[in-house]
């Protein structure tokens, strides 16, 4: 480890966001506010106002000229920021999708909350999946800590020459938005030199004012095709960069994540846990209480969403008896959770096991722990042959 | 998977260098009208430059003139010449032109 000990103190989820993306030292800011995230964009506004971080800040009328400031600012070279959620992130829709399109490195936060359609002003992740198939790379974090070390990583991954693509960190509103918990953050010194290998690398073609260069906007017939199999090549590309970003955080700061997925108590676990955000920690408590009544349980918890890190899933899961999946959010026209649905596309490499589908959490609900003791017993117990729902929505059984 | 196509863009992001080959369209196959200029009434106030969506108006130095490669016939200058001065015309009648 060769980070020097950063400031400890209890901060909110949205406030480790701002602070540490400040430490990133963003060039251009564009930040519409919106609840969950509205702190986000206070709390970053302040720090250049402030004086303590040299950037632009645009203020915007709304999500989609906050997306398309970003995205011009960064095809001109500059590092960007912003966060939005829910109906921002949706507003911003066709942007996200040129953002990507272009392989523009912009990263945001995304404080996941429900979408519309039910006006909800509560936690959930349908707005990440709802931009599932954008492009962007999507990572899903745990607590507050994990926000502010992956936030780091965020620009390391975005930025990389063998990537170039923009990424949303996703954490959960309402949970860890509001929530005051215990946060290191780095000192700069640390993140500057964590930052800086992207110095050493190949400098990515950026607008030149007066040259003649057309960024993103020819993709014709083969040029259309080209483009998204380059595109698309990268997304396969992040996984393992993920890994290795991960690694490299890990020897410089002491804190890893497992990159794609975490693997919690999974060596000898005979059943396994799918979960992600918040809950994943709750399920943590769960799989030590069941642990000591004697069920070999153990958890994977996805924080790779877009690329879904297949290889390191197969590797984790093959062999187990029985997996549950709970997801925070649904999906139209499958009968699965999202997570659950892309899970069984990997169904013939882990093995021919019952998968079960949970949804729970959705509009604030909590994930609560006999809700997930209730989901450990059901796997265990189809995991001895015996019969069970293959789809189970909690909170409707409660 | 064995590629045969041949890389267009030379770089990872879809970048083009308009100074070699620029990945544009002939908009100019578009066209089913074409602006006709009378040039007693133009006044060369550069208006129909301004307004031309492919910015494909050339400066003459006295009046200006449509490039007829980019010309999607949108008929956007003739609307907005205040004197009328442009006038759009049918394809048709260029028919036999070379």
């Amino acid at each position: 480890m060769k980070a020097k000990k950063g400031q400890v103190s209890v901060m909110m989820g949205n406030a480790v966001t701002a602070t540490v993306a400040a430490l990133c030292r963003p060039e251009v800011i564009a930040c519409y506010p919106i609840t969950p995230q509205s702190e986000v964009a206070e709390t970053i506004s302040s720090i250049v106002a402030d004086g303590k971080l040299d950037a632009d800040i645009v203020e915007v009328e709304g999500e989609n000229s906050a997306m398309n400031v970003c995205r011009g600012a960064s095809l001109a070279g500059a590092r960007t920021f912003t966060a939005t959620s829910s109906y921002g992130l949706v507003y911003m829709y066709d942007t996200i999708l040129e953002t990507a399109g272009f392989r523009a490195p912009v990263v945001m936060a995304n404080v996941n909350r429900e979408t519309p359609g039910i006006h909800a002003v509560s936690s959930g992740q349908q707005d990440l999946i709802s931009t599932r198939d954008s492009g962007w790379i999507q990572i899903i974090v745990e607590n507050n800590q994990e926000i502010a070390d992956q936030l780091i990583m965020c620009y390391r991954l975005a930025e990389d020459y063998d990537i170039q693509l923009p990424v949303m960190m996703n954490y959960d509103g309402y949970y860890l938005s509001y929530l005051n918990e215990e946060v290191e953050i780095p000192v700069q010194e640390d993140v500057d030199a964590f930052l800086a290998p992207l110095k050493k690398q190949p400098k990515r073609p950026v607008i030149v004012p007066g040259a003649a260069t057309g960024a993103g906007t020819h993709g014709m017939e083969m040029g259309y095709v080209e483009a998204r199999y380059k595109h698309w090549s990268a997304m396969d590309r992040a996984k393992k960069k993920v890994d290795e970003i991960d690694k490299e955080f890990g020897d410089y700061f002491g804190r890893s994540y497992g990159g794609q997925i975490e693997e919690y108590k999974m060596d000898d676990a005979e059943i396994a846990i799918v979960a992600s955000g918040s809950a994943a920690g709750t399920a943590k408590d769960v799989i030590d209480d069941k642990r000591a009544a004697g069920i070999k349980v153990g958890l994977v918890k996805l924080r790779l969403f877009r690329p879904f890190p297949e290889e390191r899933l197969i590797q984790a899961l093959k062999g187990k008896k029985a997996i549950s999946v709970i997801d925070r959010s649904i999906c139209f026209g499958w009968k699965y959770g999202p997570m659950c649905t892309e899970l069984k596309a990997l169904a013939s490499s882990i093995g021919n096991v019952p998968i079960l589908s949970y949804i729970d959490g959705l509009a604030n609900l909590d994930i609560t722990i006999p809700h997930i003791g209730r989901v450990v017993d059901e796997t265990a117990a189809a995991a001895e042959g015996k019969a069970y729902q293959d789809i189970t929505w909690i909170p409707l059984e409660e | 998977m064995v590629i045969k196509h041949k890389w267009i863009f030379k770089t990872e992001a879809p970048w083009s260098d308009a100074n070699e080959k620029m990945l544009a369209l002939d908009t100019g196959g578009w066209r089913t009208e074409r602006p006709v200029l009378d040039k007693s009434l133009c006044n060369y106030c550069g208006l129909c430059a301004l307004y031309c969506p492919p910015q494909c108006m050339r400066d003459k130095g006295d009046h200006y003139e449509v490039d007829l490669k980019w010309c999607k016939g949108c008929g956007i200058c003739a609307h907005e010449c205040p004197r009328k001065a442009l006038t759009m015309k049918p394809e048709g009648d260029f028919a036999n032109e070379s």
